[in-house]
């Protein structure tokens, strides 16, 4: 069974068709790049400072009413949307807490005995907004950092070229987040979903899940290349990705089945959380299988290539 | 996986059971809700519950910072010892109001995290953390009639004893706030009523004039009243703020957030039905594609379960529907562990080897993976503690949790059950283990496992 060089011909060829894979991530990718640069990340009010308010009614008053009260105390810029459970949020900029007592003042009485309770608010200042966002930078930045660190470490015994495999991680990775990223960009620009720090988690949970699956790729590879030494790259490669392949799937079966029953009944706080793991972990397994370590045998092909083409100028001169 | 190791999976198990139960019945010679124990002279007291954060049981949580410019001049105390200081005075208000659990935490320096459960009125936690509760008292000024001045230094609130309101005038209806000075001021309180006899004074709380008495006569001691017109309530609130002190420092607001109960109790609801759902279907698919294996890494998974939560009670974790959210994920990722180990198994047992030998020989190919995998996720997971605030904190912290106690679940107690449940001969049959009957190795006679 652990002959790859003969097996690799009944094999799915997931090397050898590794541009068509390169070319579906490039698809997938390019829409969300897009809507990226036409500015459809919408920050939310924690990385843009503003109140956000949450106020549950019954009867649910029409938007437009809403948005009056609102503009009567100087909030004409208010967005209000519609929630489950008769609730409506409604988004504007910085309030003080005197601000947010007159708002529920004014509902009584534009909609008298409608209102259930006092509304649950989020306000967050333009100062400290700023502040949250360079720290989720940061913490993206630092924890891709660490990530590469670990890929390298674990897989030291291959010297010099750990890092090829921590390269393709990051390949991964950032193929990973771009898609994320690209799909609320496109939420964004049409729906007007918003990215809060649940978002920027998701995100980073994502990352790790995406190493965590990269690892476990290479780990088979690393294994298969010491059983077979002297092997080729490409069949050990289309080998342990087979080996692999049940594993790859049916883990992130099992974290999209949670996550499914997140999104459909978690409530609306965390569904667009749930929504960006669930991108983010499809995403992942299609780079762990398609292109993490593909990106491992391109550049070992490049490597034959090169040294071959100097092998030929050596023999020529 | 021998001798003391399935007694001791099992002893974890009933004491993670313990303190999974809501409220203790049995009162065992603790005779305290919770853990107590006495090391000499030392006492530790944990009190085992579930914690709720503010998103959950509704209330309102601030975000203040220090507004160190607005600092007067010549002030140069550090900004940690300030950030401390502020802490101690709103503490000291909360408590006055008795607030039930209570979070004061600095956020770096300049930064303070307040939680007040329960407090749904915005207003008055903003009056509790921003109230800066500087008393002064101001002489008239000779240059300018009508006018009045600080004293040289000012003589502020700083060094006064802890002040009561009673009541005065006919009937004694009219509330009143005592007071009196501590040394050095209350020398100079005295040498005030000299000084200024028959003249009017005036009493300022954070610039604003609560009172103008006249002196009447010059005082044996550092004792006096504030009569501002107060009602009772009004009277004792200004004894309350005098009594915790003044803010060393002006405090602003960055963020408040408030919930109110019932949207944290639909949350909750939520993330119970997500959860269990949760759980279900990831059962559900593991016993339906693993068989025996899929069946037992429920068993690891409901021990998981059951470990995860008792760590929460006991650490103590303050849930919130970020933590709650990062929970159920970790669930799912639990899974992955089992997951590597069991497709090891069936390679394994395809290749012809026994049982006994294809799980062990499982287990050890399949650990490298688990090991760097788990790695990663709980260092993404420290990073996203250490970097984040609030929401994304919880989240952190109960994703490293959960991936920390799975890592031990799936590769300790889901062991153990494979291990039992094979020599057990009526569950040693290959299609238990998703195998195909006909590559039956034939039983070794070896009685030794490998």
């Amino acid at each position: 069974m652990r002959a790859p060089a003969a097996q690799s011909t009944s094999l799915f060829h997931f090397v050898e068709r590794k541009w068509l894979y390169f070319l579906l991530s490039g698809l997938f990718i390019l829409p969300g790049a897009v809507f990226i640069v036409l500015g459809g990340l919408k920050p939310g009010i924690e990385f843009r400072g503003g109140t956000l308010l949450d106020a549950r009614f019954e009867p649910v008053p029409a938007t437009e009413g809403v948005r009056d009260v609102m503009a009567s105390l100087g909030h004409g810029g208010a967005i209000v949307q519609r929630a489950e459970g008769g609730r409506l949020l409604i988004r504007t900029s910085e309030m003080q807490p005197a601000e947010i007592v007159a708002v529920e003042k004014a509902f009584n009485e534009r909609f008298p005995g409608a209102l259930r309770e006092a509304p649950s608010s989020s306000v967050v200042s333009p100062s400290f907004s700023a502040e949250l966002l360079t720290n989720a930078v940061r913490a993206v930045v630092f924890a891709s950092v660490l990530i590469v660190l670990l890929i390298a470490f674990a897989f030291r015994s291959f010297g010099w070229s750990a890092f090829r495999y921590g390269a393709a991680a990051i390949v991964a990775l950032l193929h990973d987040a771009l898609v994320v990223l690209g799909t609320f960009a496109i939420l964004g620009y049409f729906l007007n979903v918003e990215v809060d720090s649940l978002f920027v988690t998701a995100v980073l949970t994502i990352i790790g899940f995406s190493v965590h699956d990269t690892i476990v790729v290479f780990d088979r590879i690393r294994e298969n290349m010491r059983l077979n030494a002297g092997e080729p790259l490409n069949p050990v490669i289309n080998f342990s990705l087979m080996q692999t392949l049940a594993r790859s799937i049916i883990t992130s079966l099992t974290v999209l089945l949670t996550l499914l029953a997140l999104y459909l009944f978690g409530g609306y706080s965390v569904r667009n959380f749930a929504l960006a793991l669930i991108v983010g972990i499809i995403a992942g397994t299609y780079s762990s299988i398609f292109n993490a370590a593909q990106v491992i045998s391109l550049w070992q092909e490049l490597d034959d290539a090169w040294r071959g083409r100097r092998k030929a100028r050596r023999a020529a001169a | 996986m021998s001798g003391i190791g399935p007694w001791l999976i099992a002893l974890v198990a009933l004491v993670a059971i313990w303190v999974d139960i809501p409220k203790h019945q049995i009162d065992l010679p603790f005779g305290c809700p919770g853990i107590c124990l006495r090391i000499g002279e030392r006492y530790f007291f944990q009190e085992i519950k579930t914690h709720l954060g503010l998103d959950l049981q509704g209330g309102t949580q601030l975000v203040l910072r220090l507004k160190t410019e607005e600092l007067p001049a010549g002030v140069d105390t550090p900004l940690p010892t300030l950030n401390d200081q502020a802490r101690g005075v709103i503490d000291r208000r909360i408590n006055a109001l008795g607030v039930s659990e209570p979070v004061i935490q600095s956020i770096g320096d300049d930064k303070i995290l307040l939680e007040l459960p329960g407090v749904a009125d915005l207003q008055q936690a903003q009056e509790i953390a921003t109230r800066q509760a500087f008393l002064e008292f101001k002489v008239p000024d000779e240059a300018n009639p009508g006018q009045y001045q600080s004293m040289e230094p000012p003589l502020t609130g700083q060094n006064l004893k802890p002040t009561f309101v009673t009541f005065q005038g006919s009937g004694s209806t009219a509330p009143v706030v005592n007071f009196e000075f501590s040394s050095p001021d209350d020398q100079r309180w005295v040498d005030l009523s000299k000084q200024y006899v028959g003249k009017q004074t005036q009493i300022l709380l954070d610039g604003r004039e609560i009172s103008s008495p006249t002196i009447r006569e010059v005082f044996a001691s550092g004792r006096g009243v504030i009569e501002g017109g107060f009602t009772t309530q009004s009277a004792k609130e200004l004894s309350l703020l005098l009594n915790s002190g003044a803010l060393p420092v002006p405090l602003e607001i960055v963020q408040s957030t408030r919930v109110e109960p019932t949207l944290g109790a639909d949350s909750v609801q939520r993330s119970v039905v997500a959860g269990v759902v949760g759980i279900l279907l990831v059962a559900i698919f593991m016993i339906g594609y693993y068989r025996l294996p899929g069946a037992l890494a429920i068993v690891a998974l409901a021990y998981y379960a059951i470990l995860t939560y008792a760590a929460f009670r006991l650490i103590p974790v303050t849930l919130t529907l970020a933590g709650i959210a990062g929970f159920i994920l970790s669930i799912g990722m639990a899974v992955d562990a089992n997951v590597l180990t069991f497709e090891r198994l069936k390679e394994e047992l395809r290749t012809g080897k026994s049982l006994r030998a294809a799980v062990e020989e499982g287990r050890r190919r399949a650990f490298p993976s688990i090991w760097y995998s788990n790695l990663a996720t709980i260092l993404s997971a420290a990073i996203l503690f250490y970097f984040g605030t609030g929401t994304v904190k919880g989240f952190a912290l109960t994703l490293g949790i959960g991936v920390a106690i799975s890592f031990f679940t799936a590769v300790l107690v889901t062991q153990l059950l494979l291990h039992l449940a094979i020599e057990v001969p009526a569950l040693r049959r290959r299609a238990l283990y998703g195998v195909e009957e006909r590559a039956a190795a034939p039983v070794r006679p070896a009685p030794q496992a490998v």
